[in-house]
């Protein structure tokens, strides 16, 4: 342990994998087994037939050499070497047949299981979101669903035709010749006992190698970051030697693995030669004094010498069963968390009639406990209204649209649409009603118009097809961009386009709620007009709430609204608020000057 | 003529495979001894492993012919004898080969390393970070691979070639040539299989790729996909993008599945051969003609056709393996290549590190002539005609807009890129002819992303002190310079208030800091070891202004202070400076103290000052705010 003496920080505690299966998650990934009869039963029945036909391939050969070769029968011979070669035939589409089905049966199972966890992913409520990292989330769909396919494709099917060929190998022993069979199978129990004892001390060093393969990668990965400071401060020299010792530490981890392996093939092979060597003395002996036939004994030694790989197989296999059961638990894990819509998503179609009558009544809200981000907020927006809500970074200004989004709830009072409390709408029509523009563009890799239409079925306005007239230059040149890829986070699309896209987006779904979220914080002042032209035509007479950090954007709105820690402390008309000369006309003064120094800049690479 | 062009492609051939195996030679030479005793080892189980199907022969001739019985004896021995053996052989292979491969791996990801530590700032810069990891593991490893378990499968299955077929052609040669027949097919088979596998493994990939694209894509963009209610159609898109992966998967498996039966199949054809024509020899055989195969013969046989087809498949594992290898062994040479840091002048004319007691320090001064710089890559000047002394003693700062060139012109004075056009010298000296080390020795630099190790407070405040943590075996840094840096840095408080104190881990995998936290960390971390030259790109920005200020007076009186040099967006951070210099598009723009650049009325300083004297009324009016909205709750 002294090697790792100030690395403790990269070795991760890794998520303890149990060695017990819960009953209860073994029972939910067989229900989900279950669901496909067909390549199951289908499978499973080549099982046995492989089986049978490889358990019956010795004895075959052994009664060729009784009944054939022995008496000198020739027309016995040609009978059973062609039932030799069915054996085989057999045998081999039994085991690519079983091999296949169950191939079938774990990527439908995996599949099923995938598209769930996904779609459960995107049921959660943002507040999950917030607390777990993306990557964490990632991992279970992609790492986790892969060790489970493994175990299907591997663990499964070979544990199943192992076991049974284990099993039927002691009993066909056994069935031939008690005594012989007692005799050679003695070894067995020692095997099995090896086999446990093996494949524990593997998983140990298994995981021993693991974590510190990933301190060590830790550690590399957070020097290739801070590469620069190691340069500036002269410590390369300290660095590579803690890689060094990292290195060495993995390196013995893995030699410690490898000398468990190294026990294990030679504890086989040498409890293999006990057995045989039983069997050669007794057998020999029984087919010297005439108890049993030749052709019996040549048959043992097929069958002892085969009983071993299946053994070492099981034990191999017992570990991936096992990681790809702690898979399945922690994905079941996440399918048990509550979500905040239902199983079952029609698509979701805008509420009819809408008049866009907001009213905000006494909210409070906070991410958690007491740290309140709205206190006591009240705000009427009448239909048709078009209102603009300014602030610093973390006022709470975003907070407002989610709670009017409902992506969460507010903790004390209540909001209303069209007189009706929000939570009185099913959630989906209601954020189909709502279009938002946000300030950071999210662009899928898919093509503009999928951008658009979310690979849905309504193309809307991304064809054109409903496109009001006169929505200026900028949306007649869109159908040129329909086609285009887009790569992913929109790094070929400047920042104007991806603004575009964002109205795009809105424009299609035709809401009855418009809100602007810093929409055109990044615009060039050319395409800022252009859709400020596009917008007048679509929001007119629509509700529209503008949050914005930058003023100029509000100016011309109804009603604008200054809120300050969740406060709103400043409401009325822009002239009204500059006469006030509180926080709004201070901010006005910065931006006016700071704007005019920006655009003097020169612009970034 | 045709014969040297022949000859010439065997060379080339030649030091083409000596080229792509260079790794493998270098550390299987290196590991020599164990790499012997294991290949001594592997030789001995093969030997052996011929021997038990003849011990059984001998048994079954023994048993029928009515042989003395203590004969079975001896064979039963001799068998249990020969696995004893071959037990402590295949234990040998495995603990001195695998070792050896895994002791190489270690050189080989060390060497890796070693050199990723050494190549200058300007790599960093163009290589993402996912890809260095992925050669120093899954590269490295592929060579590894080789080293270990692909050599030695390759000569297992060169041995057995050689040990099984003889032993086969000395009990029968007709049966042997018999037994044979199906076996060439088997490499075919392999090598094939290897091919169709490998194609529908990478399709495979892309489509699992394919899904991990589009869970990252949903997950990053949840908010809009939630905000249009679209959940629905991303759903019925994941499902077909899972429906490829199972039809690329099942396509595997079509291949994939059928592999291990079909050359099951190919070796049993062997034995229905065996049987059928060796039952007929038996069968034909009169008693007192030539017995050329007895039973015991036949059944020989039969253990020898199953232990022909693991090496007749190894081939082709090996041959991959290989393969895998030379791909991955290419790629860290590609930047093995690379030259290691910033060339510098051989007759220095610093003094060497060596020669230097470790407390010489420079004057400090500082001259820029005529000096024009682009990043590596660009085809843009960052910077151009900078002309400036600054004197020893003196505090400099810089303003200027984003992209003005203030972190370029910071960055060359460490040297995180050479100088190209024009010369930048400290003391005289051109930098490009300074030591390096020596150079960064004399200059402390704290970069405006600010990086901690995970590490515990003070190791990463004395990192810069070479041995003195060993030194105080990390006890209190009472009293210690790590004190007086953090004091003057003003966190001493905010580390004392930490859980652990200065035993505290920080660093991406340690506790959270605040912004302002961090960069007076790294403040303490440039000024511990007492630089001459102190560099300050843009570090104070998220210290509060009052903190700011303590800390740049503190900064003036710090122990062997020399010459400071600082690049700042806030007013408050320069207005104290000997000199501004205001940096525009790259040049320099105005140049004088504070007053002076105030005074010209149409200047860009003004222009700067003004936006934060408002700034300042800004954000002192919303502090007056945030008290009362604590005090009041309601507006």
């Amino acid at each position: 342990m002294s090697a790792a003496e100030g690395l403790e920080a990269y070795l991760d505690v890794e998520e303890r994998e149990s060695r017990k299966i819960r009953p209860d998650n073994l029972k939910r990934l067989l229900r989900l087994i279950f669901e496909h009869p067909l390549p199951l039963l289908t499978g499973l029945l080549l099982v046995l037939l492989g089986t049978a036909a490889t358990l019956l391939e010795p004895r075959l050969f052994g009664h060729a050499i009784d009944e054939a070769i022995v008496p000198r029968r020739w027309d016995r011979l040609v009978e059973l070497t062609s039932w030799f070669f069915v054996l085989i035939t057999v045998r081999v589409l039994a085991v690519i047949g079983q091999g296949y089905l169950f191939e079938i049966l774990g990527n439908r199972v995996t599949q099923r299981l995938r598209c769930e966890l996904f779609s459960h992913l995107q049921r959660l409520p943002l507040a999950i979101y917030d607390r777990n990292p993306a990557g964490r989330l990632m991992t279970r769909v992609t790492n986790d669903i892969a060790s489970l396919s493994e175990m299907f494709s591997a663990g499964f099917v070979s544990m199943v035709s192992n076991a049974l060929m284990v099993l039927g190998i002691l009993v066909w022993l056994l069935a031939l010749d008690l005594r012989l069979g007692l005799i050679a199978g003695s070894v067995f129990p020692f095997m099995i006992a090896a086999g446990v004892y093996f494949s524990g001390r593997l998983r140990i060093s298994y995981r021993e190698a693991r974590s510190k393969l990933s301190a060590l990668n830790a550690f590399l990965a957070e020097n290739l970051l801070g590469m620069k400071v190691v340069h500036l401060f002269n410590r390369t020299g300290v660095h590579l030697a803690r890689f060094e010792r990292l290195n060495r530490w993995y390196a013995d981890a893995q030699i410690a693995t490898v000398r468990v392996f190294a026990l294990f093939q030679p504890t086989i092979t040498v409890a293999a030669g006990i057995a045989m060597a039983l069997v050669i003395w007794f057998g020999g002996v029984a087919v010297a004094e005439g108890t049993i036939r030749i052709g019996v004994l040549v048959a043992y030694f097929s069958y002892v010498l085969s009983l071993f790989q299946p053994v070492r197989e099981l034990a191999d296999k017992w570990n991936v069963f096992l990681s790809g059961m702690a898979s399945a638990e922690r994905i079941f894990s996440i399918l048990d968390w509550p979500t905040e819509l239902p199983a079952e998503l029609p698509e979701a179609k805008p509420l009819r009639g809408l008049q866009g009558h907001i009213v905000f009544e006494d909210v409070w809200f906070a991410y958690e406990g007491e740290r309140w981000v709205l206190r006591d907020f009240s705000l009427e927006i009448r239909p048709g209204m078009k209102v603009g809500v300014v602030g610093h970074t973390g006022a709470g200004k975003t907070t407002l649209i989610s709670l009017l989004m409902r992506f969460y709830e507010p903790q004390k009072g209540r909001i209303l649409l069209d007189g009706k409390d929000l939570r009185e709408y099913d959630k989906r029509e209601l954020r189909a009603s709502i279009g938002i523009v946000q300030q950071d563009v999210f662009v899928f890799s898919g093509t503009w118009e999928d951008n658009i239409t979310f690979w849905g079925k309504s193309p809307g306005l991304a064809t054109g097809s409903g496109s009001p007239a006169g929505l200026g230059p900028a949306l007649r040149r869109q159908s040129e961009r329909e086609k285009r890829e887009l790569q992913e986070r929109g790094s070929n699309l400047s920042v104007g386009e991806r603004q575009l896209l964002a109205f795009s987006r809105v424009l299609a779904t035709r809401p009855a709620i418009w809100i602007l979220d810093e929409a055109t914080a990044n615009m060039d002042s050319g395409t800022e007009k252009q859709l400020q032209g596009i917008l007048d035509e679509a929001a007119s007479g629509k509700s529209l709430i503008m949050i914005a950090h930058r003023l100029a954007t509000v100016r011309r709105a109804d009603l604008i609204v200054v809120l300050h820690k969740g406060v709103a402390i400043e409401r009325g008309r822009h002239e009204e608020l500059l006469r006030r000369d509180g926080l709004y006309a201070r901010l006005y003064r910065y931006q006016a000057v700071s704007a005019e120094r920006s655009e003097e800049a020169v612009p970034v690479t | 003529m045709s014969q040297s062009a022949a000859s010439a492609r065997r060379s080339g051939f030649l030091s083409a495979f000596l080229e792509d195996s260079s790794f493998l030679r270098e550390y299987l030479w290196k590991y020599r001894k164990p790499v012997f005793w294991g290949m001594v080892s592997l030789i001995v189980v093969d030997i052996l492993e011929v021997i038990p199907p003849i011990l059984l022969k001998e048994s079954i001739d023994a048993a029928i012919d009515n042989k003395p019985l203590r004969l079975l004896a001896y064979f039963a021995l001799a068998y249990l004898g020969v696995a004893l053996l071959q037990g402590v052989c295949r234990w040998g292979w495995r603990v001195f080969l695998i070792r050896a491969s895994q002791e190489a791996g270690r050189d080989l990801r060390g060497r890796f390393a070693g050199h990723l530590f050494g190549l200058p700032a300007s790599f960093f810069d163009k290589r993402p970070i996912g890809e260095l990891m992925s050669l120093a593991t899954s590269d490295v490893e592929a060579v590894r691979f080789m080293i270990g378990a692909g050599l030695l499968t390759l000569a297992d299955a060169l041995f057995y070639f050689i040990t099984v077929p003889i032993a086969m052609f000395w009990l029968s040669p007709e049966l042997t040539l018999l037994a044979f027949i199906p076996l060439p097919v088997i490499p075919w088979l392999v090598l094939r299989n290897q091919r169709a596998i490998h194609e529908r493994f990478e399709k495979l990939q892309e489509r699992f790729a394919a899904i991990s694209a589009m869970t990252q894509e949903a997950l990053g963009g949840i908010r809009v996909i939630k905000a249009f209610a679209k959940e629905d159609a991303q759903a019925d898109r994941f499902r077909s993008l899972g429906e490829d992966a199972v039809r690329a998967s099942l396509r595997l498996a079509r291949v994939q599945t059928a592999f291990g039966p079909t050359l099951d199949f190919t070796m049993s054809l062997g034995m229905v051969f065996l049987l059928y024509v060796g039952g007929r020899a038996l069968i034909s055989e009169e008693a007192g003609t030539t017995a050329a195969v007895s039973l015991g013969t036949f059944v020989a046989f039969q253990r020898y056709i199953q232990k022909m087809v693991w090496p007749m498949a190894a081939l082709g594992m090996a041959l991959g393996a290989y393969q895998k290898s030379v791909t991955s062994s290419n790629r860290l040479k590609e930047v093995l290549a690379r030259r290691t840091d910033v060339p510098e002048d051989e007759n220095s004319e610093v003094p060497r590190l060596e020669a230097v007691a470790s407390g010489w320090r420079t004057a400090g001064k500082v001259e820029f002539r005529d000096l024009s710089f682009r990043f590596p890559g660009s085809a843009r000047d960052a910077l151009s005609g900078i002309t400036l002394t600054v004197e020893p003693g003196e505090r400099v700062a810089f303003v200027g807009a984003v992209g003005a060139g203030k972190s370029a012109l910071l960055s060359l004075l460490p040297r995180l890129y050479p100088v190209g056009r024009g010369m930048l010298l400290i003391d005289g000296v051109d930098v490009n002819r300074w030591p390096l080390e020596e150079l960064r020795r004399q200059v402390g630099f704290v970069s405006q992303d600010v990086f901690l190790f995970s590490e515990t407070v003070v190791e990463n405040i004395a990192y810069g002190l070479h041995g003195w943590m060993e030194a105080r075996g990390g006890t209190a840094p009472e009293n210690s310079p790590v004190e007086e840096a953090t004091q003057l840095a003003c966190v001493h408080e905010d580390v004392i208030g930490f859980s652990g104190s200065y035993a505290t881990r920080v660093g991406e995998r340690g506790v959270n800091l605040s912004g302002g936290q961090k960069q007076r960390l790294t403040i303490a971390r440039a000024i511990v070891k007492k630089p001459s030259i102190l560099v300050l790109d843009d570090a104070l920005s998220s210290v509060d202004v009052q903190t700011e200020e303590r800390i740049l007076r503190g900064l003036r009186s710090r122990p062997g202070r020399n010459t400071e040099i600082i690049a700042a967006h806030r007013i408050s951070t320069i207005q104290d400076a000997d000199r501004i210099v205001v940096l525009e598009d790259g040049r320099v723009r105005q140049v004088g103290t504070h007053q002076e650049l105030l005074a010209d009325q149409r200047g860009a300083y003004r222009k700067f000052h003004e936006e934060q004297r408002l700034k300042t009324e800004l954000e002192s009016y919303s502090e007056l705010l945030d008290a009362a909205v604590e005090r009041g709750g309601g507006a």
